[in-house]
């Protein structure tokens, strides 16, 4: 849909009893410690939040009523009130929590703390928490659909941990390429893939065989993964591009150039669209997923991260 | 700054307690520095200098340049001998002649030469008023130590500073070099 026609749809939603929103991009900046809001309609900013303590990870839940922000210098996760474009508290963690994922029923989160080997359940209402060992710098973290397991990136093992997420328990580690950091888990909950950051390619991982059935060969420093139109888009940090594979034939198709340093790819909820962070260039830019041509950028702050599925949803 | 070690006999000392494995790996937070200098010379020209990624002679403290695989990226590898003996070597990551912009991996890790690992850069070369060009030098790093609680010697500040320091000094070499052509 063209700008201008998105703009008028937003207009006429506004005109009922409540202004419906646009899909949003929550966009964690490091290097100016805050989080720029994008409506990804206009993609255009719509509100800036401080955070502090370098962010780098975010998961916004399903339902949009929270985004999770990890800061790892700051060693703390900032529960944000989504709609109201809030932060409401800061829950301490120690290491260096990096990735983040939300469980489907948005209960609790998950957060890798880099330097302990260790991932972490929390439920943000009661701050309980639960811990469990996984493998050297844990990065990226995603649930299967069903909420069942939860995958993670252990970076320096160049393997996936499964942790069963009733149990907390690790039940299985698959070996991938070479520095796995980012994460994502098919709609169906059968294949994982991973962005193998030194060996350039992505991993597919049979989640029920727990082994990784391909490697594809993407651009170089691959941070990220996301799936959409039965392809897989990767940002490729130094060869500065979107790769795009076929996920069935798991193959390469195309390769898109984008801005200085992509470093987080995340789909649109209705999967037409493909958005990415550029790094060094200070832009989220935002591809069209089937006919995969970049449509429009918008300007964040500095050093943008946004490392996890940091798309919330219209409503 | 020049491509020379810092003298920091504090610094050694870190160096020794580290285990050898950890310098491979890398802590959480990328550091950003961006440096720019206006150049007296059209942007063409300065971009033609630049573009030749194996004679950047130039450069601060280097007395040698060896390299193949030219300007293309992924496969362009250089080796630069600096003054006082370390070889420094590096690989493009891109070269795009249409934004006069081309990037670069410094792939040997040295803390005592310069404490930051992970280390990568982008020149650009943008047109400024009058004619005249303005050089962007911008580099991607992490510090020097790859996990929580850096020693003092290698916190992210230090690896700023040196990393600044060497941006503009990379400047100010280029600026000599296209300006006394």
């Amino acid at each position: 849909m063209k700008h201008g026609a998105r703009a008028a749809l937003l207009l006429a939603l506004c005109l009922g009893l409540r202004c419906a929103r646009a899909d949003e991009a929550f966009v964690a900046n490091q290097s100016s410690d805050d989080l720029t809001i994008v409506d990804l309609a206009a993609m255009k900013p719509v509100a800036t939040l401080s955070i502090g303590g370098k962010p780098a990870g975010v998961a916004v839940a399903r339902d949009g009523s929270r985004a999770y922000v990890t800061s790892p210098d700051g060693k703390f996760v900032s529960v944000i009130d989504a709609r109201e474009r809030k932060v409401i508290k800061r829950l301490s963690i120690s290491g260096g929590p990096l990735g983040v994922a939300v469980a489907p029923d948005g209960k609790h989160i998950y957060v890798a703390e880099l330097f302990r080997r260790r991932l972490v359940e929390i439920d943000p209402e009661s701050e309980k928490t639960r811990d469990v060992e996984v493998g050297a710098m844990p990065s990226g973290v995603a649930l299967t659909p069903d909420g069942r397991f939860v995958i993670v990136a252990d970076r320096d093992d160049n393997a996936l941990s499964i942790v069963d997420a009733a149990s907390f328990v690790r039940v299985a580690t698959v070996s991938v390429g070479r520095h796995p950091f980012g994460i994502v888990i098919d709609a169906q909950g059968q294949r994982a893939y991973t962005a193998n950051v030194e060996s350039d390619d992505v991993s597919v991982v049979d989640l029920a065989a727990r082994k990784t059935i391909a490697s594809i060969p993407v651009g170089k420093r691959p941070y990220s993964v996301a799936l959409a139109q039965g392809r897989g888009f990767v940002a490729d940090q130094y060869s500065e591009s979107v790769s795009v594979f076929d996920a069935a034939a798991m193959a390469p198709v195309s390769r898109i150039k984008v801005g200085e340093y992509p470093e987080s790819v995340a789909t649109s909820r209705d999967g037409n669209m493909i958005y990415v962070t550029n790094w060094f260039s200070n832009e989220l830019w935002s591809i069209d997923a089937k006919a995969l041509k970049v449509v429009a950028k918008a300007t964040t702050g500095d050093g943008p991260r946004a490392f996890g599925a940091f798309i919330r949803a219209a409503d | 700054m020049s491509f020379a070690p810092a003298r920091n006999v504090l610094f050694a000392t870190a160096l020794l307690l580290l285990p050898a494995a950890a310098l491979a790996a890398h802590g959480t937070t990328p550091l950003k520095v961006v440096e720019t200098m206006d150049i007296d010379a059209q942007p063409a020209k300065v971009w033609a200098i630049v573009a030749d990624f194996q004679n950047w002679t130039w450069l601060p403290g280097v007395s040698k340049i060896e390299g193949s695989g030219g300007a293309t990226p992924d496969q362009a590898k250089r080796r630069l001998s600096l003054n006082n003996g370390v070889v420094v070597e590096e690989s493009l990551t891109k070269f795009d002649a249409e934004r006069m912009s081309l990037g670069y991996h410094v792939d040997s890790v040295d803390l005592k030469r310069l404490p930051a690992t992970n280390y990568s850069v982008i020149v650009t070369v943008k047109a400024a008023e009058g004619g005249k060009s303005n050089v962007e030098w911008k580099g991607r790093f992490y510090r020097g130590y790859p996990n929580a609680n850096p020693p003092p010697e290698l916190s992210d500040e230090v690896a700023e500073k040196a990393v600044t320091e060497l941006h503009k000094a990379s400047l100010a070499a280029l600026k000599a070099r296209v300006e006394t052509q």
